[in-house]
């Protein structure tokens, strides 16, 4: 439980970060003219199409995982438990990723340019402010799904902790974690407006960084030290996030 | 790219076939060669105020949400089995299952199912009626269960296949959009707007509206819409529409431009010198137009064995139930029949031939080099065996002044006056004199009652004295006298292949003058380059042995392959012959004076005339002064062939693996479905690897060349040469 605290922190910080892209869409979608109850509407359904995506990502990754570690069958619960071979090669590759993703944030790493493969995702993205004005519930909520799938360091983090828990379950609860941490920012661009120190929009994205470094030298840690999982598991008072 | 032309999928550019999709985007009737084509070309040009394209997103989305809703509501049921005191919950799972499942599966199998539905109106089952049978049977059997309380539904596997298709679909449109974006340019001559520049200001018209003498301005970045002079500005230039090479070449005020060259740097005002739709940029985008709505014939077997794989498909998914609805639940045999139907999509075969060969007749296009259609490409590929004609193609086909054999009278006078008489004729030979006595600096004798001889030569009068010259048969007649030591001079100029032509003034013969055809000089590298592809290069020519000998020498061709002294008729029969041997000819020729010999050839390729591949004499067209491209034609018609025969051999393998591993149950339905759209795009992927092609580069080609040319010099330094080989006899 811990765990998946800390990534709802880290998503909460993260989203911050969000808000350069994402936070723009928030905003774009802005409010209905039909009143208050319908634009906080509007834009719960845009952060659940979001939630499903990301939730899916995370069952699909874990899915993933769970394939590439079938030969012992058993899933195990995130940061704990004893762990086989291709687990831990897994945790190792997460966890490095993830260490890449935080240094990023850092900027301590160059931008990885282009990590999405651009198979039509520009374009996509572009041509889903379309959606923005299009009247109806269904527009918000389509653009939360496609929202979601735009590439994003953030997103490709908790993908990778989200395989590296190896079953599809803890996956998606993983990303769900991690969603629902965005809501509060996410849903506070949209109602309360743009007004956000950049200084604050900072101080987020280094919060984000920690945690994700802190989480990925965990999963690393699960894979190379047999007793990572118990220190990580005895941890007194949760994680100095 | 019009909304009339209906040929080419409005999205990807490859022929739509039979299989098109007609909507109306952004008020445009367009046609789309499948379903993902029309996803991705909403997506990306519809204009985002139209609802259509809004609408199209929207259902997209909502069909994703409620899939993936379904999915993970389904993934809660497979790892924590409601069992227990929950057990009372599974009915409730499963009907909020089903009222997800339903708009799903309308929502985003709406499209196949119409798609089926055209298809059967027309008699024809095509691969979407496998996706619309397998999905409707979970669907249906999912339904079923929902109402008689079974344990197991499968509305996730509907939902998913269906979501899968779609984005696989998609993915695919997507990345033959690739290959569009480099396709486009060449089809829109016709369509494209000038910057039109009169006295009040700038218009945007359409290019056909473009008039002679109408200036146009042209900004950097920009395609040169008409043939004209540079106005206004300086820039660099690229031509390689035209002459094949990519090189940026400056031009100023006063410059001659081409259509379809792309201004690089600086903007231009330019004066249009003739009719927009009469450019050879307009030739190229028509001639690649019709090239691309051809169909090869090995796309027709493609075609073919499609039409043929979904029934089968349908008679093998339908077949693998029965025979396991006897050992296993119904359930799972349903599934392992969807897992067939679904993985067997014959997309990747269709898909195999017409992006390879596209890219391929957009590449070359964009180097001047036009092809007739797909076949004309695989053939090429394939022949062993090229044919070349002398004269205009691995010559210049313009004759030189080489030599002067005189009797002591000195070389400029005699060319002054042999000059004198042929600037009043038009033939071949005639103006080689006079440009040899022009560069030279020699003011041609002025000359009166000028009379051409028919087949003989040229006389008129100077000073009252008879000036002639022609043939022998020309001073025989007028009775002239000929020293000795010249006739055979002459005489041995000629059997060596020479053009003669003796001069003479005064009752007597002064000069002979030898006339030669000079190769190209990159004549040399390609035959070199073509050898080194494993292709036999052959010379077929009209002239006399001796000729034929010496220019076979020069650009490097073995006496052994030389034919000489040989009609058109014997040139198409010892083409006939070789076929025997070397199985696929080409003949290169200059298009003008050897068309049947072209059209005679498997493949005719024609250097600098585009109007023969509308004539349909050659079926392919190297630009003027391209001949060095051939090799690179070549090397790209053999990677095209490869791609092709990669794709088709990727699609048969996986289609009988995947079918084979389907039917023996080892392939859940949602996976095979991923394999089944990660197919199709591994095919895409392959044909965009030609884009890494290497373009042609002439440097490389004749540098070898450039150092052994350099001592017969270019045209403009022949004065010198022929000073150096006056043969003064006193």
């Amino acid at each position: 439980m811990t765990a998946h605290l800390v990534i709802f922190v880290a998503g909460f910080a993260g989203s911050f970060h969000c808000i350069g892209m994402c936070g723009g869409f928030a905003c774009a979608l802005g409010r209905d003219p039909q009143g208050r109850g319908a634009t906080v509407l509007r834009h719960l359904l845009y952060n659940m199409g979001r939630l499903t995506t990301y939730c899916f990502l995370g069952g699909l990754a874990g899915a993933l995982g769970q394939v590439i570690c079938t030969s012992q069958g058993s899933t195990v619960p995130l940061l704990s438990g004893p762990l086989d071979t291709a687990q831990r090669i897994l945790a190792i590759l997460a966890g490095l990723l993830m260490i890449a993703m935080a240094l990023q944030f850092f900027g301590l790493l160059p931008r990885l340019h282009r990590v999405a493969p651009g198979f039509g995702a520009s374009t996509l993205a572009a041509s889903m402010r379309g959606l923005l004005a299009a009247p109806g519930r269904a527009a918000p909520l389509a653009f939360g799904v496609f929202n979601g799938f735009l590439p994003c360091p953030l997103v490709y983090s908790f993908a990778a902790q989200a395989a590296s828990t190896a079953g599809a379950l803890p996956g998606f609860l993983t990303m769900t974690a991690f969603g629902l941490g965005t809501f509060p920012a996410m849903l506070l661009m949209g109602g309360v407006g743009r007004a956000l120190a950049p200084a604050w929009r900072q101080r987020g994205v280094w919060l984000a960084g920690s945690c994700i470094l802190l989480l990925g030298l965990v999963t690393v840690g699960r894979g190379i030290l047999p007793f990572a999982a118990h220190i990580a598991h005895g941890w007194p008072g949760g994680y100095p996030a | 790219m019009t909304g009339q032309d209906h040929a080419l999928c409005s999205h990807c550019l490859l022929p739509v076939g039979r299989r098109a999709m007609r909507r109306t985007v952004n008020g445009e009737a367009c046609a789309f060669c499948c379903y993902g084509c029309c996803i991705a070309y909403q997506i990306k040009s519809g204009k985002t105020e139209e609802w259509e394209a809004a609408w199209l997103l929207i259902r997209l989305g909502v069909g994703g949400f409620l899939s993936m809703n379904i999915m993970l509501f389904s993934l809660l049921l497979y790892t924590d089995p409601f069992n227990g005191a929950d057990a009372a919950m599974l009915p409730w799972i499963h009907l909020l299952l089903w009222l997800l499942a339903t708009p799903a599966v309308i929502i985003l199998g709406g499209p196949f199912l119409r798609e089926t539905w055209f298809h059967a109106v027309q008699g024809r089952l095509t691969s979407s009626a496998l996706i619309v049978l397998g999905v409707g049977a979970a669907y249906l059997y999912s339904a079923f269960a929902v109402i008689e309380h079974s344990p197991k539904v499968y509305f996730d596997t509907a939902s998913m296949v269906l979501m899968l298709f779609t984005v696989g679909y998609y993915l695919d449109a997507a990345g033959r959009a690739r290959a569009a974006r480099d396709l486009q340019p060449l089809l829109a001559a016709e369509s494209e707007w000038a910057t039109v520049v009169n006295g009040d200001g700038e218009y945007r018209r359409p290019v056909r509206e473009v008039g002679r003498s109408m200036l146009v301005r042209v900004r950097p970045g920009e395609r040169i819409p008409v043939d004209g002079v540079i106005k206004e500005g300086e820039s660099h230039i690229d031509e390689a529409v035209i002459t094949g090479e990519s090189r940026q070449i400056a031009k100023g005020v006063g410059s001659d431009v081409i259509a379809g060259s792309i201004n690089l740097d600086g903007p231009l005002l330019i004066q249009s010198s003739g009719v927009a739709d009469a450019t050879r940029w307009a030739q190229i985008c028509q001639s690649v137009r019709d090239a691309l709505s051809r169909r090869s014939p090995s796309q027709r077997l493609a075609d073919t064995i499609v039409s043929i794989f979904v029934p089968i498909i349908l008679v093998l998914g339908v077949g693998t139930s029965v025979y396991w609805a006897q050992h296993l639940p119904f359930d799972r045999a349903l599934l392992i029949g969807l897992a067939v139907l679904v993985v067997a999509c014959p997309c990747a075969v269709g898909l195999a031939a017409p992006m390879a060969t596209s890219l391929g007749i957009g590449r070359l296009a964009r180097h001047g080099c036009l092809v007739r259609d797909p076949a004309t490409l695989e053939v090429l590929a394939r022949m062993r065996l090229i044919a070349f004609d002398k004269t205009g193609t691995l010559t210049s086909g313009r004759a030189r002044v080489v030599a002067i054999d005189s009797d002591g009278t000195n070389a400029d006078e005699v060319l002054a006056r042999a000059a004198g008489l042929e600037r009043h004729s038009e033939h071949g030979l005639a103006r080689a004199v006079t440009a040899a006595a022009a560069a030279r600096g020699l003011q041609p004798v002025a000359i009166r009652d000028v009379r051409v001889v028919a087949g003989r030569g040229i006389r008129g009068s100077s000073d009252g004295r008879t000036v002639a010259a022609g043939s022998a048969a020309l001073m025989h007649e007028l009775g002239w006298s000929l020293v000795p030591d010249l006739a055979e001079r002459g005489r041995s100029r000629e059997a060596s292949g020479h053009s003669v032509i003796y001069v003479g003034w005064g009752e007597r013969v002064h000069a002979v003058l030898s006339l030669d055809d000079t190769p190209l000089p990159e004549a040399r590298a390609t035959v070199e380059a073509l050898r080194h592809r494993g292709v036999r290069v052959t010379l077929l020519t009209g002239d006399l042995p001796a000729a034929a000998q010496r220019i076979a020498a020069a650009v490097g061709i073995e006496s052994g392959d030389i034919e000489a002294g040989l009609a058109p008729r014997a040139k198409c029969a010892a083409l006939d012959w070789r076929r025997h041997d070397h199985g696929l000819v080409a003949m290169v020729g200059d298009g003008l004076n050897d068309a049947p010999v072209l059209v005679g050839a498997d493949v005719g390729i024609a250097v600098g005339s585009a109007t023969d591949l509308a004539r349909e004499t050659a079926s392919v067209v190297l630009p003027l002064g391209g001949l060095w491209t051939l090799p690179w034609v070549i090397d790209v018609a053999r990677a095209v062939r490869t791609t092709i025969l990669t794709n088709l051999m990727w699609a048969f393998g996986y289609n009988l693996v995947a079918v084979g591993l389907a039917m023996v149950g080892l392939l859940q339905p949602v996976l095979a479905a991923a394999v089944m759209a990660g197919s199709s795009i591994v095919v895409v992927l392959n044909s965009l690897r030609l884009e890494r092609l290497p373009d042609p580069s002439p440097m490389s080609e004749q540098q070898s060349v450039a150092e052994a040319e350099r001592a017969p010099a270019p045209r403009s330094a022949a004065v010198a040469v022929i000073a150096g080989q006056v043969i003064q006899r006193g």
